[in-house]
């Protein structure tokens, strides 16, 4: 067993784990991480195809990817999180 | 065959997955946000393992950190609107109905069965199968830059990041238009200890960030994950409330989110011209280019963090909630 | 040093300033986006003309050309999607224009052009992008700007649907994104070209299968459109145009181009889709008759819409594929002009009586009749009467169909237009009705200027009926379907 099929089955377990969690959580705050998972199960796979047996060189090209889904996903996770805090809000203020 | 590097592995690759079950099933919010974080810690640990530093750096800093911080204050937010902090206020303000127990369990079944072939189609898969290894190394002498994962960010794929960094602004912009005038929930107390402490760390975050930067040239780090070491300043300055956002400061911080994304497009449409196209810069001067745009870029996603995490638009807040204008 | 501007880089790069300088200056942003769209417009209007002279143009970015670099390519149907997106896109402006001038929405006009000429970018770059990971930053790009546009009023209802439609875009992103990773395990590389002629194995199927379903749930193909009809039934009127008429053709797009370069593996997998396409058309048709609202009847009409696509999409089988994605493309010119003219209306509707609930709007003496026009011509195109555009897309979709003998899309599609026939003239009852009216019936007001551009895009609509053939000549410039360009 090589660390890229472990790493492999983990990425794709996590993003089952995060699936499960995006399509059955009720908790708002709670399916924002599932989806986070999902994406870091991603990331995995495309760690995992640049991963070179040693002496062997990762391909670049998936790190260079994977830091960009990183990026783009904190920025999808802000915005998510920003309509629960307004959403929140306002119907606190409708109970009023 | 009793590898400790293999069984390491295996228990890293454990623990992962057990910390993400758990995390999705803890009751407790507080809870689940904790794991989430050691999750992906955990998962930035595996990643160096498979010598991917960079995309571990930028999973510590953004994905784990950053996002960390998000998910806290969301939850502080929301605990401080339902009024309590000690009630799971969590599913809105009227408790939703329970998903009955056959529909979870069906979900379930359905995504384990898409993981299943998801796993058989990777085993599927050639191993280290084809990628851009000798495409990259024959680019590398003309790109400007020593270290490959700098080079395909900002000169290969260079379009992948200024959209990347579109995105970022496209965040922000959504999220000062969602919370117009929102009010804050006030910041949990911090101590003096905590004071002192953020004072110290100040000015050595700017040192590792501006280093990340800098050695991001020739060695793992670069202007993201310097970035993101900077907007933790900004976190520490705006939770010590060392620094409070005014509304007279919004046309700066307009200006420093647009900043990357500007001067980037700028110089990939600036460099077309004597049969070059668009994000084709000169050989002699693509590393001061490289540079520069490193240099702004850092500055925006490090602003650009720090708002996200701020949220709102620092405007004057009209006592009585929901007029914004 | 002089600089060497290309209209493929400018139809990018020129919506991507303008919307930093919308930030930028907020006071100006009206003036800004309306000049920003004249000038997308014009670079695409450039861009068309070096496509019908040479052909396919392709640039690539940073002088490395795939598979190391991304290349940008237009062909005819990115042209022409193109220039919908810039055409819709500058009417539903002006109509913005209007809608947005009260002291009250200062706020929204603030941030309505920003995120609108960010969503611009986006689109435009998912035109013209030709590398799945690059399609990947491009649809979180529009996903962003469109979840800002919807939650514009800020109302309870529209948060909540905001909240629901950023869900399903991240989670069709991330399954996307799942999908290139596998496309990066198989064959090492990104782009478009790399893909054709791959042999498909597990890895490529699962791809294939992520892809699909990601780019599903964004383009809210039945059983995953549960997000689409609260998003656009609650967002601003301009917004909705813009949501309901151009967002949804993105993913829309790429599932085209997919289809292009990947063809699908089975037979029974394009009858899948096309059955998917069959229950959003009877399952649209069924909550559109149900509707209390206009909006939400729109916004219903808009899933059966898609689903049609589907089927035009499934109508020959794979054999007719190289054909039927044409009367594809067909549907989503007609659906793109004809829905943003009809959210318009319906939005200019609303305003003039003040609700819209479709029960009442026949006890409303006010009767914006201009918008009302508007809403008919614009239904004449959706039903898919001749001389329109719809019709000339239904027409080729059952044309195929029948050619082949796959007799049940015929029946698919002669349903919706009868369901679309019936759920439509729930409305026209409530503007021709006048026994129910308790003031004076003289009172008509509501001619506006406002109407000017939704009823240009009906008009549109169905006069580019008549054109139909030159179209159907340009968008296959360069795109050899089935074939390596």
């Amino acid at each position: 067993m090589t660390p890229d099929l472990i790493y492999g089955l983990t990425g794709i377990a996590v993003f089952g784990i995060g699936l499960v969690g995006a399509l059955c959580a009720l908790d708002r705050l709670r399916r924002v991480l599932a989806l986070k998972l999902c994406s870091v199960g991603a990331g995995f796979l495309l760690v995992v195809g640049a991963w070179r047996a040693p002496p062997g060189v990762p391909d670049p090209v998936p790190h260079a990817l994977v830091i960009t889904g990183i990026v783009v996903m904190v920025s999808a996770t802000a915005v998510a999180l920003a309509l629960i805090r307004r959403l929140q809000t306002l119907e606190a203020e409708d109970e009023r | 065959m009793a590898d400790p590097l293999m069984i390491f592995d295996i228990l890293l690759a454990l623990s992962i997955v057990a910390l993400a079950t758990a995390s999705l099933s803890v009751r407790d919010q507080f809870t689940m946000i904790v794991l989430f974080i050691i999750f992906g810690l955990l998962s930035a640990l595996a990643w160096v393992r498979l010598s991917a530093p960079d995309v571990a750096l930028a999973e510590a800093a953004i994905g784990t950190g950053v996002t960390g911080a998000l998910l806290l204050k969301t939850l502080h937010h929301l605990r401080f609107v339902s009024g309590s902090r000690n009630r799971q206020p969590m599913t809105g303000v009227a408790p939703l109905p329970p998903v009955p127990l056959g529909v979870t369990l069906a979900n379930a079944a359905f995504c384990g069965l898409i993981t299943l072939g998801l796993a058989a189609g990777f085993l599927g898969a050639p191993a280290a199968g084809p990628g851009f290894d000798m495409l990259v190394a024959e680019a590398m002498p003309t790109s400007g830059v020593a270290h490959p994962v700098t080079g395909v960010l900002l000169n290969f794929r260079a379009y992948d990041t200024l959209m990347e960094v579109v995105v970022l602004l496209a965040a922000v912009v959504a999220v000062w238009q969602i919370e117009r005038g929102l009010s804050e929930a006030p910041a949990p107390v911090m101590g003096v200890v905590w004071q002192g402490f953020a004072r110290l760390a100040l000015p050595a975050i700017v040192v590792v960030g501006t280093y990340l930067l800098w050695g991001g040239a020739e060695a793992p780090g670069g202007a993201f994950q310097g970035g993101a070491v900077l907007a933790a300043m900004g976190l520490l300055l705006l939770l010590t409330r060392a620094y409070v956002p005014q509304p007279g400061h919004r046309g700066i911080a307009r200006w420093a989110f647009v900043l990357g994304t500007g001067v980037f497009a700028l110089v990939a449409l600036l460099v077309a011209g004597g049969g070059r196209v668009a994000f084709e810069y000169p050989l002699e001067h693509a590393k001061t280019l490289i540079l520069l745009i490193e240099g702004m870029v850092t500055i925006s996603i490090a602003v650009t963090l720090a708002a996200l995490f701020h949220g709102r638009e620092p405007v004057a807040l009209t006592t009585g909630g929901r007029h914004d204008t | 040093m002089s600089v060497d501007l290309s209209p493929i880089t400018l139809a990018i790069f020129v919506p991507l300033f303008g919307a930093i300088m919308a930030f930028l200056l907020p006071r100006a942003a009206s003036v800004i986006g309306l000049a920003t769209l004249a000038l997308t417009t014009g670079a695409v209007i450039w861009l068309a003309r070096a496509v019908l002279t040479g052909g396919a143009v392709v640039l690539p970015l940073g002088g490395w050309g795939a598979p190391l670099g991304i290349d940008l390519r237009a062909d005819g149907l990115s042209v022409a999607m193109l220039g919908l997106t810039c055409a819709v896109g500058f009417l539903v402006s002006v109509a913005a224009l209007d809608s947005l001038k009260g002291a009250q929405q200062a706020r929204q006009r603030q941030y309505f052009w920003p995120l609108w000429l960010l969503l611009l970018t986006g689109m435009n770059g998912v035109y013209l992008g030709t590398d799945i990971f690059n399609l990947y930053v491009m649809i979180e790009v529009i996903a962003l700007a469109a979840v800002g546009l919807t939650v514009l009023s800020g109302s309870r209802a529209a948060v909540q649907a905001g909240l629901e439609y950023m869900y399903a875009s991240i989670l069709g992103a991330l399954l996307f994104l799942m999908g290139v990773g596998f496309i990066y395990l198989q064959l090492g590389r990104l782009d478009f070209a790399g893909l054709t002629g791959a042999e498909p194995t597990g890895a490529l199927i699962a791809a294939l299968a992520l892809m699909f379903v990601g780019l599903a749930l964004k383009t809210a193909l039945f059983p995953l459109h549960f997000w689409l009809p609260a998003a656009h039934a609650n967002a601003t009127a301009p917004a909705s145009a813009l949501l309901s008429g151009l967002v949804v053709k993105a993913a829309l797009y790429i599932v085209l181009r997919l289809a292009q370069y990947m063809p699908f593996p089975s037979e029974t997998l394009l009858t899948l889709v096309g059955l998917m396409g069959a229950g959003a058309v009877i399952w649209g048709g069924i909550q559109a008759l149900r509707a209390e609202r206009l909006k939400l009847l729109v916004a219903w009409s808009t899933v059966a819409q898609i689903g049609l696509i589907f089927v035009a999409f499934a109508r020959a089988g794979e054999v007719g594929l190289p054909e039927s994605w044409k009367a594809a493309a067909l549907l989503i010119l007609a659906h793109g002009i004809a829905k943003a003219a009809m959210f318009l209306a319906a939005g200019r509707i609303k305003d003039e009586i003040g609700h819209d609930v479709i029960r009442d709007l026949d006890r409303s003496p006010i009767r914006p009749t201009l918008a009302q026009f508007t809403f008919a011509l614009a239904a004449i195109s959706l039903i898919g009467l001749p001389p329109s555009l719809g019709f000339i897309g239904k027409w080729s979709l059952m044309e195929g169909a029948m050619a082949a003998g796959y007799w049940h899309w015929v029946a698919v599609t002669m349903a919706g237009t009868l369901m679309s026939v019936a759920y439509f003239s729930r409305v026209f009852a409530g503007f021709l009705r006048f026994d129910r009216v308790r003031a004076p019936v003289g009172e008509h007001q509501g001619w506006a200027l406002a109407d000017a551009a939704p009823l240009t895009l009906a008009l549109a609509a169905i006069g580019l009926g008549l054109l139909a053939a030159p179209i159907l000549g340009f968008i296959e410039i360069g795109y050899p379907f089935g074939v390596a360009p």
